[in-house]
């Protein structure tokens, strides 16, 4: 790298391994984009940590496409589950236990069925992102029970898509770049914040739903 | 697309209601409150307000086990004390009949009741239970939280909404902002919503006019625009709420009871009771601005600041800014009657016969007309048969009708009691000569004394037409 800031240097000196700095710095960025997604657009996902996290799942899998097909199977077992789970009425928490087991074995076998079709990147994913995204079955299925299957499948879809802008932006050279050699750059991010937190207007989706009103107010 | 946006800014959205209006008006204490439907219920009977009848509380496990089931009427509500948007309410509408079973060594027992829902289906006692489970597990209260359930009095369906609602009760959802109501809508339950009324469910929501009561656009679920109930011809604009200054008071007074700034006030009608307060909302939907195609935060920021004093001045204040025109401040502020095209009107004869007929008001004719054959029934027959022996000069040229009338009116008016002048009337039917007579009608509680023309009217479809003459005391509204 040609241009690190002596902060960065500093970090690096002390034995903070340089990925770690750069991640922890993006981390503001990720969520600033979340609380963006979510004030100015509409978007809602589950809440900030979810979306967050699954970013950071994306970023730590070797190739982006297994991280997100493990995502959509952990969601599509949730899916299945609920209906699976259904006649047997029992109690939230034992629910969402036996959910989390099925879904760690069908992620098993995604992985041995990958290793079998000699796609060795999927069996190489790190045991950490896959129990990031096996733990949010947890958001989904809470989401399922309060709001119906399908406002959780729209959520998951939004989760999906902020995490993988997340992504794109978290692993965009330039910005990387721009983070290394200025790294007070981050500071940005809170009065962002603070705008955003601020900013009453209409979010994006809301002339969408609100447009028959619109058009006929005058 | 600029247009778009300025318009925009008059709409309340999801960051204007959290930030500008819940959170500066609405304190945390007020907004558990308003959450705690069990405690806001005894709040609001405290403050004089109808709300229905609490009928058992589940508050535990052992509770549960305990519960007597016996003691349940036929047919009641089961909520979440903390539920949100409708969500974990179960309603039974009857029970099954259950039979005595004697076993063998003649011990008596009584099955456990059996409810059932209004799909028709049906619900046990351990389906009861194990959805009261849920709820204690906080299944369906915000944040998951541990939960109470309830049994709450089923409230009894008003005739009028019969025909627009599928099973369940509608309500009407008043937005209320310092102490003035601000926007209203009355939201019908339909299948797809499993009778509930609420539009997250996918219930229909009718704007109403805050000054009249009356219904004008609707919505269905989140965003449809419709005209009619879907699947039939019921329209659902016009439809006129009962007790629509006691629903907007009673939304008022709940406003003051719960300490809340703003809120969404739910209030039902009871078939025997009149409206009863269902629910105070403390983070009302936005969806009520699609129902009303008006928007929110243009009418909240013309209210914000106002010193109101009493609730009833809040009513009225919100209906004047944010209602049509009402017909009674037309009537009050001109000092006339408003009245449609067709009116009813009462009749008075000789002798105290009295006739309602529906009439025509006919602004295009002068002068008041009724058929012969009414005029005979009013007892007028003699002075008809006596016009009718008249001989009257036949082809006369149209200018020199006013000679011939005046010749008439010189020769024949006053010579029968009841005859009381003579014109010549040029119609689209032709020119007739008819008699005049003094007659006294009531139209919309006004007394009218005038001299009426009497003609046959046995081919048109009404027996009277009212003109211009006897109508100034009125306004008329063609779409009434």
């Amino acid at each position: 790298m040609e241009n690190i800031s002596p902060l960065i240097k500093y970090f690096i000196g002390q034995g903070v391994p340089l990925d770690t700095v750069i991640l922890l710095l993006m981390l503001p960025i990720v969520v600033t984009l979340i609380a963006f997604f979510r004030q100015v657009i509409g978007i809602k996902a589950f809440g900030i940590y979810t979306p967050a996290i699954v970013t950071f799942a994306f970023l730590a899998v070797p190739q982006l496409r297994y991280g997100v097909l493990i995502f959509v199977v952990v969601i599509l077992v949730g899916m299945l589950m609920r209906f699976a789970l259904k006649g047997l009425r029992i109690l939230y928490l034992p629910r969402v236990a036996i959910t989390l087991s099925i879904i760690a074995f069908s992620i098993l076998i995604l992985l041995s069925f990958g290793g079998s079709m000699r796609r060795t990147g999927l069996a190489a994913v790190s045991i950490f992102p896959i129990l990031i995204m096996i733990t949010i079955v947890e958001k989904f299925v809470a989401a399922q029970i309060e709001k119906g299957n399908r406002a959780a499948v729209i959520l998951a879809v939004e989760t999906l898509v902020i995490s993988l802008v997340g992504y794109f932006l978290a692993s965009w050279p330039l910005l990387i770049k721009g983070i290394v050699a200025f790294p007070w750059l981050i500071l940005i991010t809170i009065p962002i914040n603070i705008f955003l937190g601020k900013w009453d207007g209409l979010r994006l989706n809301e002339y969408f739903r609100f447009r028959e009103v619109l058009k006929n107010l005058k | 697309m600029f247009e778009i946006f300025k318009n925009g800014n008059r709409l309340l959205g999801m960051n204007a209601r959290n930030l500008d209006y819940i959170r500066p008006y609405n304190r945390k204490k007020a907004k558990r409150l308003a959450d705690d439907k069990i405690l806001s219920k005894r709040m609001l009977k405290k403050g004089g307000i109808p709300v229905p009848k609490l009928l058992a509380k589940i508050r535990t496990v052992e509770e549960l086990e305990s519960f007597d089931w016996f003691s349940l009427p036929n047919t009641f509500a089961l909520k979440p004390n903390r539920g949100y948007g409708g969500g974990g309410i179960l309603v039974v509408y009857g029970k099954k009949k259950t039979f005595k079973c004697v076993s063998p060594d003649g011990i008596e027992t009584l099955p456990d009741p059996v409810w059932i829902k209004s799909d028709g289906s049906r619900v046990t006692v351990s389906d009861l239970k194990s959805h009261i489970l849920n709820i204690l597990d906080g299944a369906f209260s915000l944040a998951n939280m541990p939960d109470i359930a309830f049994f709450e009095e089923r409230l009894t369906l008003l005739k009028l909404f019969k025909p627009y609602s599928y099973k369940g009760i509608p309500d009407i959802r008043v937005i209320v902002f310092n102490r003035i109501p601000v926007m209203a809508m009355l939201r019908l339950p339909t299948k797809e919503s499993g009778g509930k009324a609420n539009l997250q469910q996918g219930g229909i929501g009718v704007g109403i006019d805050l000054a009249s009561g009356v219904t004008t656009t609707a919505v269905l679920g989140k965003g449809k625009i419709i005209d009619y109930v879907p699947g039939t011809r019921m329209l659902l604009s016009g439809i006129k709420i009962p007790y629509w200054k006691d629903i907007l008071l009673l939304a008022v007074k709940s406003q003051e009871i719960s300490g809340m700034g703003f809120l969404g006030a739910d209030v039902a009608i009871d078939r025997e009771r009149g409206p009863v307060f269902l629910e105070i909302n403390a983070r009302p939907g936005l969806a009520i601005q699609v129902a009303n195609l008006s928007g929110l935060k243009e009418r909240l920021e013309r209210i914000k600041g106002l010193k109101i004093k009493t609730a009833v001045r809040g009513v009225r204040v919100g209906r004047d800014l944010f209602g049509g025109e009402v017909e009674e401040e037309v009537e009050e502020i001109s000092g006339r009657k408003v009245i449609g095209t067709i009116e009813k009107v009462k009749l008075i004869g000789k002798e105290g016969i009295e006739i309602e007929i529906e009439a025509k008001i006919d602004t295009g004719a002068m002068s008041t007309s009724i058929d012969s054959e009414l005029a005979k029934n009013l007892g007028y027959g003699d002075v008809i048969d006596f016009f009718e022996k008249i001989e009257f000069p036949r082809d006369f040229k149209r200018e020199d009708a006013g000679k011939v009338e005046v010749e008439l009116k010189k020769n024949y008016a006053g010579k029968h009691p009841d005859l009381a002048d003579i014109s010549i009337v040029y119609s689209s039917s032709g020119v007739t000569i008819r008699p005049k007579i003094k007659m006294q009608f009531k139209l919309d509680e006004v007394e009218i004394i005038t001299l009426v023309n009497v003609v046959d009217r046995e081919e048109l479809k009404y027996s009277m037409i009212i003109g211009k003459r006897n109508l100034g005391k009125f306004l008329i509204d063609v779409n009434k």
